[in-house]
């Protein structure tokens, strides 16, 4: 297997409290995530997965561990200033508040602000602009004010912002907690889409378990540590477990784990209402055969 | 026959009105809130909600048509108007960003200060509220910037349930929070709820929370009421919930997609218990 895209070793940061007390939030996290996957982080609040996502792009600097991008250690000392503009543009952030991310006046100037601060030819920066708005299906609002919009809108923006820097990878900080539910679908499709068609790495934080079912893996950070790793339905089937770290699973899971303790026999994956619905199906059909 | 406690009658508002950019934030809205229920709002972005919210407490004045409390309008004497918003607490979105004393107590302490209350009244009133929402005496002593995410959210709801309003609304009080901080805002609600007696209006985004939470549901769409009624009659017409641009709960997804399947199950199920319950039967337990 080729080197893993990010490498995260014994990683630990703490902060001082306002008495001078070490706070810790990440206690020796380890894990890698390759090209190319949909990776969502679960935790509940305090979990320390925004702050884990905060030091990928050096937003946040780690006390001790090591995060390799690409093979390069970014937590080394003799990381340059250049070396973490390189690495921002590598690994786009999205935040949660639409209205703290956007800043011009118009919505292809604001795509085109991150090109701009790049110096290249006018040119290029129009055709990136153009393929951001497309890649987000906001082609037809270039010309709109971002102010305008509606939040699910402003967010697509946000993340043309980012697509126009060309990243490898986008990372999503609950970027769909303050939209409304056809603005969070609008844009969970659009991650999908960058991620399915443009192969960009995807690492979203989120608190809808929903949104965790349709991603390649899953992974729950508790106590700063990775405490699970695996498919949506790895993770989906250990219900006692999540309740433990303070999360939730998915109502059809939910569904599927109570009928089966009534001792109904169900097999199959049961993360998405499809599979729900097929697993059920199959049971029913089943049983009317016996 | 149910009691009425606040009525909005034939009310409108507009937004930049007499300019190309007038939007219609509401349009000769009419409904009937009953007292002691909870009631929730949902809506698409745009659909009204938000403004709505901040008319029952007087925060914005209807441009046209009268909001009743109790049958009287709120705006009969405007300038009396503060009295109003002791009554109708209002919960906005993101409030632990208005938190602002030195402690926790000083915070909560701040509405019922405002009120006039004497210090031994404002104590049991700050001891009260901070109960109901679950914040310890320890959590009090301390600067509200020193909590997390979730306690904050629960410090600034004391702050609004300190002035014991007979009708709580509340903005959103769920959003950004994980599961357990979501249980520990919506229990805290309920709980002031049943041994106060208020009236209780949420708005959100979560059918989950509604069909858990909510006696009674509005739906606003473009502007106006599209359905009001007890909360069963609403997820029966799952069909128009989604046409209006809203999600319904998972669970209810589930069953739509087995009714699809030729399988008879009961379509306004809209919890797991229920849901539970029809299928183990249909599996013959």
């Amino acid at each position: 297997m080729s080197q893993p895209f990010i490498q995260v070793k014994n990683l630990c940061y703490s902060y001082q409290d306002d008495d001078g007390r070490e706070v810790p939030v990440l206690r020796d996290l380890t894990l890698d995530i390759h090209r190319g996957e949909y990776v969502v982080i679960l935790g509940h609040n305090g979990s320390g997965k925004s702050t884990f996502a905060k030091l990928l792009n050096m937003i946040l600097e780690a006390n001790s561990g090591q995060i390799l991008i690409d093979g390069k250690d970014i937590t080394s000392p003799d990381m340059t200033d250049d070396d973490v503009f390189a690495l921002r543009r590598k690994i786009g952030m999205v935040f949660q508040n639409p209205d703290n991310q956007l800043v011009a006046t118009i919505v292809e100037e604001d795509i085109a602000f991150g090109p701009e601060n790049l110096g290249l030819p006018s040119e290029e920066i129009r055709r990136r602009v153009d393929d951001a708005l497309e890649a987000v299906g906001m082609t037809a609002y270039a010309g709109h004010e971002p102010h305008r919009l509606s939040g699910g809108q402003k967010q697509r923006i946000a993340i043309a912002g980012i697509i126009a820097m060309q990243p490898e990878c986008m990372i999503f900080d609950e970027s769909t907690a303050m939209l409304d539910p056809s603005g969070r679908r609008d844009v969970i499709k659009t991650i999908e889409t960058l991620n399915r068609e443009r192969d960009i790495t995807v690492i979203a934080i989120t608190h809808y378990m929903n949104e965790a079912a349709r991603a390649d893996r899953v992974i729950i950070i508790n106590d700063g540590k990775v405490a699970m790793d695996g498919t949506p339905n790895e993770i989906f089937s250990q219900g006692e477990r999540l309740a433990q770290y303070g999360l939730d699973v998915p109502q059809g899971t939910a569904l599927i784990h109570r009928l089966r303790e009534r001792g109904i026999s169900l097999d199959g994956d049961c993360t998405t209402p499809e599979q729900c619905a097929d697993t059920i199906c199959a049971a029913l059909a089943g049983k009317g055969e016996k | 026959m149910d009691q009425i406690k606040i009525s909005l009658e034939h009310v409108s508002y507009t937004y930049s009105k007499g300019t190309p950019f007038e939007i219609k934030a509401l349009d000769d809205v009419s409904l009937n809130i009953r007292t002691g229920t909870v009631t929730g709002i949902i809506g698409h972005t745009g659909s009204g909600k938000s403004t709505m919210v901040q008319l029952f407490n007087g925060l914005t004045r209807p441009m046209e048509g009268r909001i009743l409390l109790d049958g009287v309008d709120i705006w009969e004497k405007p300038k009396e108007i503060g009295k109003i918003r002791f009554r109708v607490g209002l919960v906005m979105q993101y409030p632990e960003y208005q938190l602002f004393e030195e402690t926790v107590e000083a915070d909560i302490a701040y509405g019922p200060r405002n009120m006039g209350l004497d210090e031994d009244e404002i104590r049991s009133r700050v001891a009260e509220a901070a109960r109901f929402v679950g914040l310890s005496p320890e959590m009090l002593t301390k600067s509200p910037f020193d909590l997390s995410g979730g306690q904050k959210r629960r410090a600034a709801l004391a702050g609004i349930i300190a002035m014991r309003p007979e009708v709580l609304v509340l903005d959103e009080p769920a959003a950004g929070l994980d599961p357990m901080g979501r249980d520990a805002i919506l229990n805290g609600i309920c709980e002031y709820q049943k041994e106060s007696g208020a009236t209780v209006l949420i708005v959100s985004h979560s059918m989950e929370d509604m069909a858990r939470y909510c006696d009674d549901i509005i739906v606003m769409d473009h502007a106006k009421v599209r359905m009001h009624g007890p909360r069963d009659e609403i997820f029966a017409r799952s069909d128009e919930l989604i046409d209006a641009g809203l999600d319904i709960p998972e669970i209810t997804k589930l069953i739509w997609l087995l009714r699809s399947r030729g399988i008879d199950v009961d379509r306004s199920i809209y919890t797991v218990d229920r849901a539970e319950q029809e299928l183990a039967h249909l599996f013959g337990i």
